[in-house]
């Protein structure tokens, strides 16, 4: 490690409004040997991605899943895989967090973060955001391949048509339309308690997640992993001449140049996407998160893609707890961005999150009486 | 490949609408834009004398609450008569543009071939109020206008009205092409809101939820009316232009035109409290005398000749 890091990691520990507003982080110091043979070892490198041996997993004992369909923007059909816990009762009383997957990346890479989160009572769910995956293409991705004859004197015309279909549309400003739409499915979902509910993001989901607090304040918790939003101004993103020469393509012509996109699952993307994803810059609206919404930041000490040293992390959690929010950073020592999603990275983290979680959305509470049980 | 099918599919069909009256060498002409992957309208009026090779500056103009483009072109094509190019815009699910696509049945799809052509059942929405939505066919609609021969990239306004005089305050503040917007009798909401995630209503959640649950595309007319107001309460209740007022950068003109008389607008809480927060050259014009329709001898004259005048200033 470093001496920079090393310090950014004293820093974090020490941040906060108070010591009992944060969780005990002693369990990274416990592991330090583990993540510095996981930093160390050639076979435990992830460079440029996760690898399929990191995404699986073997479901606990009792946990039961179920795959559902919820609805965005006025019909779009996304996908989710919900994880509940042992002694999960419909009736009963259970927080409920949203996992939202990475930047161009599929929830079959993050399903074990669901069924973690159950193993320790939590309900969770998995989710595709829309053009990937499971799940569908919105409106801003499916195209008439003929001229669209509808008028104003029908609000919905149904009929057989040419379509063209885009997939992987990496764009933000949908990921935060559809965690909430994810969140809005879990508050009707029978036996969970629809005033606790979080969310959980990764890499930039991370940031993402840190958006979606900033727009909702139902969102309870926050774990916001390998990410940093350090603060930042609002206003106007700059826009280079190559974009600006590709929003025109765009406009004209419908589709724009692409680029390769993804890490641990690869496929063209939008170039326009890095465009438009500055539109929503979660640092320039950290101050609409209110207190009630908890977040803990569990940034990787040698993340070559969100920064080293936790320092946006560092700096956001510093912002939010001046605010009265609570916020807490605990970084992963010596490991890289990859490295987060397995082995001691992964069982370290996904406890801290789980550990987060049940403290600010807290426990599942079954039905109380045979009587109350039974009434519906 | 894919750049000739879509192509061919940019034919727009539609009846004539009334023309407004034209300047004096001013030529209109319809085209039709892509706003993500809807095709829109627009109208866009050349000024006398304009070439591929002349370097004019560019108006977006967007229509108010369920309006068309057809409400506001008199206006671009007097913006046309002062030397600019102007394009009036339908919002995607309106008017002469497209509608908001849905699968009606699943289609088969594999994401390592992004783009894939399908014959399907699809329903298509019309008439939905979403700002989202709107704001970005506006983006667009610059987009097109930027790549107009003959016109400035570099000198782009954006002209909005009613509802839309909120949408020209955020494109202002959120999009660095925007170098001057006016607002006309603008609906800016929020001034009694302070800026912080939306907090939704018992009754609000119970809405959300119920989309979320059971929101699927609408098969026919009267479910697909229920859940356009349905969509609209919701959106509306988390709309608030007035949070973009200070976000305007300092190079960026913005301009509210109101009514004196408006009895829609309360002008103190809207255009006057939002130019209060904006760094750069800003202003706010009364129409005396007239109310939000604008439709008072001399009101349109008035309206049009101060935004015009702005944009000459600006652009």
């Amino acid at each position: 490690m470093s001496a920079p890091a090393r310090l950014g990691f004293c820093a974090a520990a020490v941040l906060g409004a108070t010591v009992s507003a944060q969780i005990p982080a002693d369990l990274v110091d416990r592991r330090r040997a583990e993540f510095h043979t996981q930093a160390t070892d050639a076979d435990m490198k992830r460079e440029g991605g996760t690898q399929p041996r990191d995404w699986n997993y073997d479901l606990p004992e009792g946990i039961t899943t179920r795959q559902v369909t919820f609805y965005v923007d006025g019909g779009t059909p996304l996908y989710g895989k919900m994880f509940f816990p042992r002694g999960f009762r419909s009736r009963g009383k259970w927080p409920a967090v949203v996992v939202g997957h990475g930047i161009n990346a599929l929830s079959i890479g993050i399903e074990k973060y669901g069924a973690r989160f159950a193993d320790r009572g939590l309900v969770a769910m998995a989710i595709d955001y829309q053009s990937y995956g499971f799940s569908g293409s919105g409106a801003d991705d499916l195209r008439l391949l003929e001229a669209d004859t509808t008028t104003d004197a029908h609000v919905v015309t149904e009929k057989t048509a040419r379509v063209l279909v885009k997939r992987t549309n990496l764009n933000n400003a949908h990921e935060v339309d559809d965690y909430r739409a994810a969140l809005s499915f879990l508050q009707g979902e029978p036996g969970i308690d629809a005033d606790r509910v979080g969310i959980w993001g990764s890499s930039n989901a991370g940031s993402v997640v840190i958006a979606v607090a900033a727009a909702d304040a139902r969102v309870k918790a926050v774990v916001s992993q390998v990410a940093g939003t350090p603060p930042s101004a609002r206003g106007p993103a700059p826009i280079a001449a190559a974009m600006l020469d590709d929003g025109i393509t765009r406009a004209r012509t419908g589709q724009g140049a692409e680029v390769d996109g993804g890490f641990s699952f690869k496929s063209k993307v939008d170039m326009w996407s890095t465009q438009r994803n500055r539109d929503v810059r979660p640092g320039s609206t950290l101050d609409q998160i209110p207190a009630s919404t908890r977040i803990l930041f569990l940034p990787a000490e040698n993340d070559e893609l969100s920064g080293r040293g936790g320092a946006g992390a560092i700096a956001a959690t510093k912002f939010l707890t001046e605010r009265g929010v609570t916020a807490q950073t605990i970084m992963y020592p010596e490991l890289t961005h990859f490295q987060a999603y397995s082995y001691t990275g992964f069982d370290v983290g996904s406890t801290l999150a789980a550990d987060w979680f049940l403290k600010y959305l807290g426990r599942g509470e079954p039905p109380k009486t045979p009587a109350q049980e039974g009434r519906r | 490949m894919i750049a000739a099918v879509l192509a061919a599919a940019l034919a727009i069909a539609g009846a004539e609408q009334p023309q407004p009256a034209r300047p004096e060498g001013v030529i209109a002409r319809d085209v039709t834009f892509v706003s993500e992957s809807v095709q829109c309208y627009g109208r866009i009026y050349l000024p006398k004398g304009f070439t591929p090779e002349s370097r004019a500056a560019a108006i977006v103009l967007a229509p108010g609450w369920a309006e068309t483009a057809a409400s506001i072109d008199k206006y671009a094509a007097r913006f046309a008569g002062h030397g600019m190019v102007a394009m009036a815009i339908d919002y995607r699910g309106w008017g002469r543009s497209g509608g908001f696509l849905y699968l009606a049945d699943p289609v088969r799809w594999d994401d390592r071939l992004r783009f894939s052509q399908h014959t399907a059942r699809v329903r298509i929405r019309r008439k939905r109020l979403s700002p989202e939505a709107q704001l970005l066919d506006i983006r667009n609609a610059m987009s097109f206008l930027q790549g107009e021969p003959g016109v400035d990239r570099a000198r782009i306004g954006v002209w909005g009205t009613d509802m839309a005089g909120g949408h020209a305050l955020i494109a202002a503040a959120t999009d660095a092409r925007v170098k001057a917007a006016v607002g006309q009798v603008p609906i800016i909401d929020g001034h009694d809101v302070p800026r912080k995630a939306f907090a939704p209503s018992p009754e609000t959640q119970a809405e959300l939820v119920r989309l979320a649950r059971t929101g699927d595309a609408p098969g026919n007319s009267v479910s697909a009316a229920a859940l356009n107001v349905a969509e609209a309460k919701i959106v509306l209740a988390e709309y608030h232009p007035f949070w973009y007022a200070d976000a305007v950068p300092q190079a960026t003109a913005v301009l509210f035109v109101v009514a004196e008389k408006d009895l829609k607008v309360n002008n103190a809480t809207n255009a006057v409290a939002a130019s209060k927060l904006i760094k750069g050259p800003n202003g706010v014009t009364a129409i005396a005398g007239a109310g939000h329709a604008l439709a008072t001898p001399g009101a349109f004259e008035a309206a049009v000749e101060a935004a015009a005048a702005w944009f000459l200033k600006y652009l």
